[in-house]
C-alpha cells in the first residue's frame, strides 16, 4: 500500500496524460513504422535498396539536402548582423525590432506562402511594376524556380534563425567587448575573439533549427518551386497517397529522419532546454514547417531578465567611436530586412481590398467584397468554425496535459528531466512530414482517419510539446522556496498549487494555450494526411485554393490570419508588463 | 551525551539564559541522521531548545546547519533518529502540517499577494475568520512599522522592509516555534545592524522559540542565548555567546569565531607549557603592546611577556590592528584607538604582554561532537 501512495505523489503521475496521448498516437506509431519499414516480421531491407536503387530517388534526396543547406547558409548570413544590430540597438527600438520579428514568425505559414505567389507571379508585383514602368514586355518567369524556393524559404526561417541569436546575444556581456579594447584589442578584433565565440551556441541552435525545419519543409517548395525543386517531403507526401503500401513510405521517411537526427547529434544541439542552459534555446517547430524555439524562452526568460545591469557599458562602448559609415550601412541593412520580413504582409492586405477579379497591387480602389465572399460562402465559413472548434479542443486539451507535464517534469533531476523534455519535444522536432506519417499510421490503428476527434489528437501531439516548452521556461523562473514558504504556513500541496504557483505560471499556462490554438490553425501538412475528404479545416481550404485558384477570398483570409499573432503579441505585452512588477521583486 | 543538557557558562553572564534552559524543552533532536546518497550531511544531531530560547546553528558551508533547519522545517525527513517539537514527534509530519513560521532566506514573499495578502495567508490556511484576520494584520504591521504598507507588493519594499513582512507572517499565527533561514544576508550592514535589534525585541516581545541558521558571527553572538557550532554535520561545541568565544573547545571553533593567536612556541616557559594534543592561543584584544622598557606592572606575575617587531599597522577606524612577529609566529593584536596611546610603525621593536588567566587551552582537533 506504502508502495502506492509513494506512486501518486511521484511527479512521474504528472506526466501521465500527456505522455499516454503521446504513445498511443505517436511514440507507438513511430515504431511500427520503423517495422514495417523493414518489412516485420521478415525483416529485410529491401524497402531503402529500393529507395537508393533509383536515381530520382536520390536526386530528390540530394537537393533536399542542398536546398537546406544554402538555406540554412543564406539564414545565418542575413541572420547573424540582423541579430547583432537589433541587441545593439537602443531599448525601445530593440523592443520593437524584436515584436516585428515576432509578428513575422507567427504569421501563419501559408498567408506569407501566398504572399510570395503575389509578389513573384506572373501577374504580381514585381512584374506587374516592370511592365508599367516600361522595362519589360512580358512577366520574368520569378516564380516555380529554385531561387523562389529560396526567397520563400529564407522568409519563413529568417526569424527562426535570428531569434535563438538575440537570445544568446542579449547574454553577452558587453562589457567584455569593451575589457578587450581595454587591453589592446582593436574593435575588429574584440568583435572576432570575444564576441562571435561567445555567439556560437545561438549559431548552433539556430542553424540546427534551420536545417531540420527545412528537410522537412513541404508548403513552400511546393507552392514557389517548380518541378524540378521537389524536396523529399513532397515525395513522401505523394508516395503515401498513392499507395496502400506503407513500407517504401516508411523507409523514405526514416531516410529523412535519420538526415535529422545525424545533424541534431552533431551539432549537438540542447533539445531539453534545462534551465542551466539558458543560452541554448530549445527546438521547437510549428505545424508544416515554421518554428520556433525561442519564443517562449524569449519571452519569458530574456525579456523579463533585467540586463539593464551591462547596458551602460553598452552604451559608453557604442560611443566610444564607431564608424558613422558603418552604422548607416548597418541602418540600411536592418531596414531593409525588416522591410522583406514584413512587406509581404502588407501586399496581402492590400491585396485583399482589391476591386478585381484579378490581383491587382497597389489595388485602385478599396472593396470589401472579398471580405464579403468568404463570410458569405459556406464552405469557406464552415472551414473556419471547424478550424475554431478544433483549436480550442486542442488548446483544452495539450494545455492541461502539457501544463501537469511540465510541472512534473520539473520536479525530477536534471538528468530525467532532459530525458523526458526531449521527448516530448520529439513531435515538433522531427520533421513535420515523418511525424505525420507517423500519427496517420496511429488513427488508422485506432480508426479515426477522417474524423474531428482524429485531428484533435494529432494537432495535440505537436501543442503539448509548445505547452510544455513555455511553461517549462516559466517554472524555470519560478521559485520553488514560495512554495515551501506556503507550505510552512499550513497550505497542503493543493491549495499550495491553486493559491501560490498557479497564479505565478499563469502567464506560461495562457501563452501555452495561444501558442496551442495557433499551432492547430495553421497545422496542413499532417491535417491534409489525416483529414481524409470529410474534414476541411481552414489551412485545408487555403491550401487547396492557392493551388487551384487564386481567388482574392484567400487573400482576405490571409489577412484575418495576420491578425492572430498581432492579438498574441498585445497579449503577450500585457502579460508581461503586469509580471514586470513581479519580476523586478526576484 | 546530550549537548543541549549541559549548560557550561560563566555565570555573571548568563542571567536570562539561565532562566530559559530551565524551562521545558520546546524541540528535542535524537540522534537525527540525515544521508544523502553515501554520505550523511547530518551526524548523529542530539541537541534540546528549550522554550523562549533563541538559539543560532553557526558553521561554515557544507556543515550541515541547512540540513537541520530543513529537518526541522520538515522539507526533509530524517533517514534515522527522532525530532520532536512540544514533546510529540515530527519526524514523519509534513511540513504544512506543522505548527511553525519560518523566515527564508530571500524571504519568499509572495511576489503576487499584496503585504497584507501575504500576512493573512497563514491565518486563511487555519481557518481564522476574516474579521480576525484584518485585526491581526492591523496589530502584526504596527508592530512591524509598516502601518500604511498593508496594500504594496512586495516589490514595492525595500529590502529592510520586506524582512518586516516576512518576520510578521512567520509570526502572525502565534506558532510556538520560529525557524530564521540566515534572515539577515541579504541586507547591507547597517540594516542589518538595525534588523538585528528589531529582531531582539520581537523575540523578547513574543517569547517565541527560535532557531537560527547563519554563516554569520556578528548575528549569532548579537542574538542568540546559545550557539552551536558546526563542523562536518556534527555539533563542535554548544554554548552561550560568551562561553564560546571566551572558551572555544577547539582552534576551528576559535577561528570561527573571532581570531586567536597561537601562543606554541613563543613562551617556551616550564610552568606554562602546553599539553600535548592541545594548543594555547590567546584572543588579539587581550594582548597589550608596550616599549619594549617600558616599567613593569603591578600585576607582572600574572602576566607573560614576549619581545617581537611590528610588521604591519592597519588602521580600520575605532581600531588598530597591529602584525608583530615574534620568533617565528606572527602575533596579531588590536587595540582600540585612544588619543593618549602610543602609535607604533612597523620595525618598531615591541613588548608584548597578556594576563596568564587569558590564554586558552583548545584542542588541536576534535573528534566531531562525539565525546
Amino acid at each position: 500500500m506504502r508502495n502506492i501512495s509513494e506512486l501518486g505523489r511521484s511527479p512521474l503521475v504528472l506526466t501521465l496524460p500527456a505522455f499516454s496521448i503521446m504513445l498511443v498516437v505517436f511514440g507507438v506509431p513511430m515504431i511500427l513504422l520503423l517495422l514495417s519499414s523493414m518489412n516485420a516480421p521478415v525483416f529485410s531491407f529491401s524497402n531503402y535498396e529500393a529507395f537508393f536503387s533509383r536515381p530520382a530517388n536520390i536526386k530528390v534526396l540530394i537537393q533536399t539536402i542542398e536546398i537546406s543547406l544554402v538555406s540554412t547558409v543564406l539564414c545565418l548570413l542575413l541572420g547573424y548582423p540582423t541579430a547583432y544590430l537589433i541587441t545593439s540597438a537602443s531599448k525601445q527600438l530593440c523592443a520593437m525590432l524584436i515584436t516585428f520579428v515576432m509578428i513575422s514568425y507567427l504569421t501563419s505559414f501559408l498567408a506569407r506562402t501566398y504572399a510570395w505567389i503575389l509578389i513573384l507571379g506572373d501577374r504580381g508585383l514585381i512584374n506587374n511594376a516592370l511592365i508599367e514602368l516600361g522595362l519589360i514586355s512580358a512577366p520574368l518567369q520569378l516564380i516555380y524556380n529554385r531561387a523562389a524556393v529560396y526567397v520563400g524559404i529564407v522568409h519563413m526561417m529568417l526569424p527562426i534563425m535570428v531569434l535563438p541569436l538575440i537570445s544568446v546575444m542579449m547574454g553577452i556581456d558587453k562589457s567584455l567587448l569593451a575589457a578587450a579594447r581595454s587591453m589592446g584589442a582593436r574593435p575588429g578584433a574584440a568583435f572576432w575573439r570575444v564576441f562571435v565565440p561567445l555567439s556560437l551556441p545561438g549559431v548552433r541552435s539556430g542553424c540546427v533549427l534551420v536545417f531540420v525545419l527545412c528537410l522537412g519543409f513541404y508548403v513552400t517548395p511546393a507552392a514557389l518551386g517548380g518541378l524540378g525543386d521537389a524536396m523529399l517531403s513532397t515525395f513522401i507526401a505523394a508516395q503515401v497517397k498513392a499507395s496502400l503500401n506503407l513500407g517504401p513510405t516508411a523507409a523514405s521517411s526514416f531516410i529523412l529522419l535519420a538526415i535529422a537526427l545525424v545533424v541534431i547529434f552533431l551539432i549537438g544541439v540542447d533539445l531539453s532546454g534545462s534551465p542551466k542552459a539558458l543560452s541554448e534555446p530549445q527546438r521547437v517547430g510549428r505545424g508544416g514547417g515554421m518554428s520556433a524555439s525561442v519564443l517562449p524562452r524569449w519571452s519569458f526568460r530574456e525579456m523579463t531578465v533585467p540586463y539593464r545591469r551591462w547596458r551602460w557599458l553598452a552604451e559608453r562602448y557604442k560611443a566610444s567611436g564607431r564608424d558613422n559609415r558603418l552604422k548607416y550601412f548597418g541602418m540600411f541593412f536592418l531596414i531593409g530586412v525588416m522591410f522583406f520580413l514584413l512587406f509581404p504582409g502588407f501586399v496581402v492586405i492590400a491585396t485583399s481590398f482589391s476591386p478585381g477579379k484579378f490581383l491587382e497591387f497597389p489595388p485602385s480602389s478599396l472593396s470589401l467584397q472579398w471580405y464579403a465572399s468568404f463570410f458569405g460562402n459556406p464552405s469557406w465559413y464552415d472551414a473556419m468554425m471547424t478550424s475554431i472548434e478544433i483549436g480550442l479542443v486542442v488548446a483544452a486539451l495539450s494545455t492541461l496535459a502539457g501544463t501537469l507535464a511540465a510541472y512534473g517534469i520539473s520536479r525530477f533531476g536534471s538528468g530525467v528531466r532532459s530525458a523526458l523534455t526531449m521527448a516530448v519535444l520529439t513531435p515538433i522536432t522531427f520533421p513535420v512530414i515523418v511525424v505525420g506519417i507517423g500519427i496517420y499510421l496511429g488513427l488508422v490503428k485506432l480508426g479515426l482517419i477522417g474524423t474531428k476527434t482524429g485531428i484533435m489528437l494529432a494537432h495535440s501531439i505537436g501543442a503539448i510539446g509548445y505547452v510544455v516548452v513555455i511553461v517549462s521556461a516559466t517554472l524555470a523562473n519560478f521559485d520553488r522556496r514560495l512554495e515551501d514558504a506556503a507550505k510552512s504556513m499550513r497550505a497542503n500541496p493543493l491549495q499550495t498549487f491553486v493559491r501560490v504557483t498557479l497564479p505565478l505560471i499563469r502567464p506560461g499556462i495562457v501563452g501555452g494555450a495561444v501558442f496551442a490554438f495557433l499551432h492547430s490553425f495553421d497545422e496542413v501538412v499532417i491535417t491534409s494526411l489525416i483529414g481524409g475528404l470529410s474534414i476541411r479545416t481552414l489551412p485545408l481550404k487555403m491550401w487547396e485554393n492557392m493551388r487551384h485558384q487564386l481567388d482574392p477570398t484567400i487573400a482576405a483570409v490571409a489577412s484575418l490570419l495576420m491578425l492572430l499573432p498581432i492579438l498574441w503579441i498585445i497579449l503577450l505585452y500585457a502579460m508581461w508588463w503586469r509580471s514586470r512588477e513581479l519580476a523586478r521583486f526576484v | 551525551m546530550i549537548h543541549g543538557a549541559t549548560i557550561a557558562g560563566d555565570p555573571r553572564s548568563q542571567g536570562d539564559t539561565v532562566s530559559k534552559l530551565s524551562a521545558p524543552p520546546q524541540i528535542e533532536f535524537r540522534n537525527v541522521i540525515k544521508m544523502y546518497g553515501g554520505v550523511a550531511a547530518v551526524k548523529e544531531l542530539s541537541l534540546i531548545v528549550c522554550r523562549g530560547e533563541f538559539l543560532t546553528i553557526l558553521g561554515p558551508s557544507g556543515s550541515g546547519k541547512t540540513t537541520a533547519l530543513m529537518l526541522l522545517a520538515g522539507f526533509i525527513s530524517p533517514t534515522k533518529g527522532d525530532i520532536l517539537v512540544g514533546g510529540k514527534s515530527v519526524a514523519s509530519v509534513p511540513s504544512y502540517r506543522r505548527d511553525q513560521g519560518i523566515v527564508f532566506q530571500s524571504y519568499a514573499l509572495f511576489p503576487h499577494l499584496s503585504v497584507r495578502r501575504n500576512l493573512e495567508f497563514p491565518l486563511e490556511m487555519r481557518g481564522v475568520k476574516a474579521a480576525e484576520r484584518a485585526d491581526r494584520v492591523a496589530n502584526l504591521l504596527a508592530r512591524v512599522h509598516l502601518d500604511n504598507f498593508g496594500d504594496r507588493l512586495p516589490s514595492q519594499l525595500s529590502g529592510g522592509q520586506q524582512q518586516r513582512v516576512a518576520l510578521a507572517r512567520a509570526l502572525i499565527a502565534d506558532p510556538p516555534v520560529l525557524l530564521l533561514d540566515e534572515p539577515l544576508g541579504a541586507l547591507d550592514r547597517n540594516l542589518r545592524e538595525q534588523m538585528q535589534s528589531e529582531i531582539k525585541t520581537l523575540h523578547k516581545e513574543f517569547g517565541i522559540t527560535t532557531v537560527c541558521v547563519t554563516h554569520d558571527q556578528e548575528e549569532a553572538l548579537t542574538l542568540s542565548d546559545r550557539i552551536i557550532v558546526m563542523r562536518g554535520g556534527a555539533i563542535e561545541q554548544i554554548d552561550t555567546p560568551e562561553g564560546l568565544y571566551d572558551r572555544p573547545k577547539s582552534l576551528f571553533v576559535a577561528n570561527f569565531l573571532g581570531e586567536a593567536n597561537l601562543l606554541n612556541g613563543v613562551i617556551p616557559l616550564p610552568n606554562d607549557a602546553t599539553p600535548t594534543g592541545m594548543l594555547s592561543i590567546i584572543r588579539p584584544e587581550r594582548i597589550r603592546l608596550a616599549v619594549p622598557h617600558a616599567p613593569t606592572l603591578a600585576d607582572a606575575h600574572q602576566r607573560q611577556q614576549a619581545n617581537g617587531v611590528v610588521t604591519e599597522v592597519i588602521y580600520a577606524g575605532a581600531l588598530r590592528k597591529y602584525n608583530v612577529q615574534v620568533g617565528n609566529n606572527v602575533l596579531v593584536m588590536r587595540e582600540h584607538v585612544a588619543s593618549d596611546q602610543q602609535v607604533f610603525r612597523p620595525g618598531d621593536q615591541v613588548r608584548l604582554d597578556w594576563l596568564r588567566s587569558d590564554v586558552r587551552l583548545v584542542a588541536t582537533e576534535t573528534n566531531n561532537g562525539v565525546e
